[in-house]
Order: structure tokens, then C-alpha cells, then sequence
């Protein structure tokens, strides 16, 4: 007994040890990588990391939404229309348009919290699907079919790309903090009810539409978030980026990590951002990486990446189990 | 009156297309709760290939129409075998393996063929004209071949032994099991005839409009709103929801101009699904 409380007093002190430590290995990338390419795809693998991260935590409520990368537009467009027209700073624009995205998010939330699994999946398909329409049909305004440019930039002034890899290498963890301490509190616990029997659920007192309401409102925030740093770090904006199949690589990306885990998004996300861009040579045929690696995955690993070492490990075990049977007989 | 005929017979092509790749949609998914998300691009695979039959092998058109069935269909049976039928009921591994056919298939397209907007040579020629209205031929030989398919797969459905073992398994799976069918050949039947439907739908789509690499998520993005407002397991239900879709597509365009008449559409079938969320017709699944 008192063994495994130090094996797992151990574990608590170094877990967080070794995430600093990838923290700070992470932050002293740019003294090793000058280009400002690999920055560049760096950035977009931060922000892409927030809007996965937040898409798990509609997913661990049992909703599967695909308008993740809709919601990433509203928030980028908003933060862009806000800047751009009505000359606010980025430093504002950013936490608004994300409150405000939160917000269109929980009033969409309302009505389709009647709708479980597929339904809700088709629901918010068809809403992103809509919004895209909006913003094609919103003229100059939103700039339609040929995109949103000069959007003002978030660190005026700055040629270099290493304060702004520092601004979303920031960002990112304020958001994997929070989601994480949001999916381990008592709420991402009642989340985690709902999603196995909603019925369980509300039998036992959870609020199961406020919850699910709640879920949608967090996870919109984050990703509101990300879409109006992007606007700002980009400053051009076009519909292509927030469409349907926009929002099924993000789905990708959280599926090929694995939904079942916290790291499973952030693994994804690097593995289906770095590499393709490794292969980046090979031009028009670079998307076959992209379909090997999830061929790869989705054949041989059920769980995700993230399920791999459990699997190495239960196949070796497997093995020693099957020889000492054979032995015996 | 040119603006009611052309109306009216665009309704009545885009319905009949939409019912024709939806069908194949809907049995798999009907069947064994497979979201196959892959089907628009097997709805452009038809196309191109219908294509390079006739340009690069000169042969006939309504013979390459045929062939290009058979092969479409034949790699649907390969589909079902390898990539569906491992994962029936892992729902994030369907829509994996799906999104890997898609890329492939759009990919190698794009490669092939180039990005550049291509079309098929019409099936017919000429213009037709009753009274004051004018129809072409093309348009009149495109929905009778889509609507001549449509009463032959609801008589496949209704009447014949396959197609009542395939209403059985969409029921209930376990049932059909325990009555002796043998749920993987018929559903590999389904998947040889959803995908030979996507494949016609993709040649006359292609001589009525034009190919492009990408003109499946067009399509799927159309057939998952018709299979998901039709409802589960309810042939009946998709015909009536490809009628509503088709002439939201073809009237909204005159009332409301540009994008705004296809958020008009999507807002439209929100609230359809908001009314009614296990679909006008069938019933609902649990996945």
C-alpha cells in the first residue's frame, strides 16, 4: 500500500515536471529555427492545437459538432470586421469576438441540444454550412468570395516572427491550462456523465441542456479565440479556411491522436500539420502523405495514437501469454 | 414562360440527381449505420472516368455510361469489402477511412486530369419544342434515365428478395441475422448499387452542368441534407426530400439573389431538422 502511494506520489511530481520540461524545449525552438517558414507553420500548429483542444471538450459531453472551423470563422471574421472597419486594437477585438462567438455558440446551442449524436453532428453541419453562406453573402463587408483583406496586425511594426511564435506558444498553453483544468473539474466529470447515458444523467440531478449548452459556450470560446489571433496574425481571410472540409480536418486531427485522451488533439495536430509539411516537395501529391498516415492509423491503431504504447504493450503481453500456454501444453 | 420551363426542368433534374446519389447513400448508412462520407467522390470518380472512356477510348457514350457503372460499382463491392466492413459500428474510424478514400480519389483526379473544368459530351442534341416552351433534348433524356432508375430501384426495393432482405437489415440488423440472411453479401450489393447510382449521376451531371476534381463535396454536402431530413430507412422519404431540395435549389435562386438564397436553403432545413430531428419519414437511429 504504502509503495504504490509513492509510486504515484512520484508520478504527481513528475509529470508536471516533464511537461514544464516540453514547455521549455518547445519555447527555445526559435534559437534553433531561424526560418521564419518553420515559425510560420509552428504558429499554425498552435492554433490549430486551441481549436482541437476545444473541440474535445464538445466532444467529451457527447456532441460531435462539425462546425468547429465555422466557429473558427465567425470568430476570425468578427475580429477582423471589428479591426478592420471599426478601427479597434487586436488587443480588443481578440477577447471580444471570442466572448462573442461563445455567445453564438450557446444561443445555437439552445435548440440543438434537443438533438443527440447524429442529429446533432447533421445539425451543426448544416449550421456551418450557413455561415459560410452568410459571410459569401456579406459583400465587401466580410469581402465575399474573394476574402477579407488588410487586416490589421497584432504586433504592428514587428518583421520577425519570434514574438509573435511567443504570443500563440503562450495562448496555447493558457488554453490547454484551462480546458484541462475545465475537463477534470466537477463540470468536465458531469460532461463525462452525460455523454455515456444522458439519461443516467439527469436522473441523478445533472442538468443535462445546460451542460451541454456549457460545453458548446467553453469550446466556442477557445476556438473564437484562435480564429481572431489567426485573423490578426494572417491579415487575410478567406471562406475556404472555415468550410466543411476545413472542419473534417480538424476532426481528422483530433481522430488520429486519439478523442479518448487530453493529449490525443495536441498529438494529432502535430503529426497532421509537421509532417505533410516535410513532404511538402512532393507538391501536387503531398495530400497522399495525409491520406497514409490516417490509413495507417485507422488500420492499425484503434485508439488513436495516443492508444499506441497500451497496444505495443498488451500485444507483448499477448505473446508471453500465448508462449506459456504453448509450453503447458 | 423560357423562365417556368427552365425552372420546372431544372427541378426535375436536380431532384432526380440528388435521389439517385442519395439512395446509395442511405442504404449503407440505413443498413449499417455507415456514414459514408467518401460518396461524393465516388459520385466525381464516375464522371472522370466516364470521361476518359469516351475521350481517350472514343468509345460510345451510352456504352461508356454502362461500363462506367460496372467499374464504379465493381470498386464499390472492393470499398465495402476493406474499408467499410472493419469498422461497422466504430463510427470515428468510418468517417476516418472515408475521408482517406476521399483523398485519394480527389488527389489522383486532380492529377490525372488537372484542375481545369471539363465536361462531357451531351447525350442528346437537339431542342424540343411544345407550344411556346422549349425544352432541350438533354435535359428531357437526363431525367428520364434518372427517373427510369428511380421506379427500377423502388421495384428492386419492394418487390424483389435482395431488396427485402435489405429493408430487413435496415430495421433491425440482428433480426436479419438471426433470419439467415447473409447481411455481408446483401450489403455489398447495396454498396455495388449505391455506387453504380453515384456513378450515372456523376456522368449526366457531368454532360448537364461540368467535372471538376471537387464537385463532390457539392453532392455529398446535398446528400447527407436529404438523407438526414428524409430520415432513416424510408425510400419513400428520400424521393419526397430530393423533390423539397431540388426546388429549394432551382426557385430560392430567383427570389433571393446569390449566396444569400443558399443560406436561405440551409437556414430552411435548420428548422426542418429542429421540427422533426429523426427525419420526416423513417426512424431514428442510436449511434
Amino acid at each position: 500500500m504504502e509503495r504504490r502511494l509513492s509510486i504515484k506520489g512520484r508520478r504527481e511530481l513528475t509529470r508536471p515536471a516533464v511537461y514544464a520540461g516540453l514547455a521549455v524545449i518547445v519555447a527555445l525552438l526559435p534559437l534553433f529555427f531561424e526560418s521564419p517558414y518553420i515559425l510560420h507553420i509552428l504558429i499554425l500548429t498552435f492554433i490549430y492545437i486551441i481549436a482541437t483542444v476545444s473541440f474535445r471538450t464538445i466532444v467529451i459531453s457527447g456532441q460531435f459538432p462539425l462546425a468547429h472551423a465555422a466557429f473558427m470563422g465567425i470568430g476570425a471574421y468578427l475580429a477582423a470586421m471589428a479591426a478592420k472597419w471599426l478601427g479597434m486594437s487586436p488587443w480588443i477585438t481578440i477577447p471580444l469576438s471570442a466572448l462573442i462567438t461563445a455567445g453564438i455558440g450557446m444561443l445555437i446551442g439552445y435548440p440543438f441540444s434537443r438533438l443527440r449524436s447524429l442529429y446533432y453532428a447533421m445539425g451543426s453541419l448544416f449550421f456551418g454550412m450557413g455561415i459560410i453562406q452568410v459571410i459569401y453573402a456579406g459583400g465587401s463587408w466580410t469581402g465575399g468570395y474573394s476574402g477579407l483583406t488588410g487586416i490589421p496586425a497584432l504586433l504592428p511594426g514587428v518583421g520577425s516572427k519570434v514574438p509573435y511564435y511567443y504570443f500563440f506558444l503562450g495562448l496555447a498553453l493558457v488554453s490547454i491550462i484551462a480546458l484541462y483544468r475545465i475537463e477534470f473539474s466537477r463540470i468536465g466529470t458531469n460532461l463525462k456523465a452525460i455523454a455515456q447515458s444522458h439519461v443516467v444523467a439527469s436522473s441523478v440531478g445533472i442538468n443535462e441542456g445546460g451542460y451541454r449548452i456549457l460545453a458548446v459556450g467553453v469550446g466556442c470560446f477557445f476556438v473564437g479565440l484562435a480564429g481572431a489571433s489567426y485573423a490578426h496574425y494572417n491579415m487575410v481571410l478567406s471562406c475556404s479556411s472555415f468550410n466543411f472540409m476545413a472542419t473534417l480536418w480538424l476532426v481528422m486531427y483530433v481522430l488520429i491522436g486519439g478523442v479518448s485522451s487530453f493529449a490525443g488533439p495536441i498529438v494529432g495536430t502535430i503529426i497532421l500539420i509537421i509532417i505533410p509539411e516535410y513532404f511538402r516537395d512532393l507538391k501536387m501529391y503531398s495530400p497522399f502523405v495525409n491520406a497514409v498516415i490516417l490509413g495507417i492509423v485507422v488500420y492499425l491503431m484503434p485508439q488513436g495514437l495516443v492508444g499506441l504504447p497500451r497496444l505495443v504493450k498488451s500485444k507483448f503481453t499477448e505473446r508471453r501469454k500465448t508462449k506459456k500456454v504453448n509450453h503447458a501444453s | 414562360m423560357e423562365l417556368i420551363t427552365a425552372t420546372i426542368t431544372n427541378l426535375l433534374i436536380l431532384s432526380s440527381m440528388y435521389i439517385l446519389v442519395a439512395l446509395g447513400f442511405a442504404f449503407l448508412f440505413s443498413m449499417l449505420g455507415i456514414l459514408n462520407l467518401a460518396h461524393g467522390a465516388i459520385y466525381m470518380l464516375g464522371g472522370y472516368i466516364g470521361l476518359s472512356l469516351i475521350m481517350a477510348l472514343g468509345l460510345n457514350q451510352w456504352l461508356a455510361l454502362l461500363l462506367t457503372t460496372l467499374i464504379v460499382a465493381t470498386f464499390g463491392i472492393f470499398l465495402e469489402k476493406y474499408c467499410f466492413r472493419p469498422f461497422v459500428g466504430d463510427f470515428n474510424r468510418i468517417i476516418t477511412i472515408c475521408v482517406v478514400i476521399t483523398v485519394v480519389l480527389q488527389t489522383g483526379v486532380n492529377i490525372i486530369a488537372g484542375t481545369q473544368i471539363l465536361s462531357l459530351p451531351p447525350f442528346a442534341e437537339g431542342v424540343l419544342h411544345i407550344g411556346p416552351a422549349s425544352v432541350s433534348y438533354e435535359r428531357i433524356v437526363t431525367f428520364a434515365i434518372g427517373a427510369v432508375l428511380l421506379l427500377a430501384i423502388t421495384w428492386f426495393v419492394n418487390r424483389t428478395k435482395w431488396g427485402q432482405q435489405m429493408q430487413a437489415i435496415s430495421q433491425d440488423l440482428e433480426g436479419a441475422y438471426l433470419q439467415g440472411i447473409n447481411v455481408h453479401r446483401v450489403s455489398a450489393l447495396a454498396t455495388f448499387m449505391g455506387c453504380g447510382l453515384a456513378a450515372i449521376a456523376g456522368c449526366l451531371m457531368g454532360a448537364y452542368l461540368c467535372l471538376g476534381p471537387f464537385m463532390g463535396d457539392f453532392m455529398l454536402v446535398k446528400v447527407l441534407m436529404l438523407t438526414i431530413i428524409a430520415g432513416v430507412g424510408s425510400i419513400s422519404g428520400i424521393f419526397i426530400a430530393g423533390i423539397i431540395l431540388g426546388s429549394l435549389d432551382s426557385i430560392l435562386p430567383l427570389l433571393v439573389s446569390g449566396a444569400a438564397s443558399d443560406a436561405t436553403a440551409v437556414g430552411i432545413l435548420i428548422v426542418l431538422l429542429l421540427i422533426r430531428p429523426q427525419g420526416f419519414f423513417g426512424h431514428e437511429v442510436e449511434m
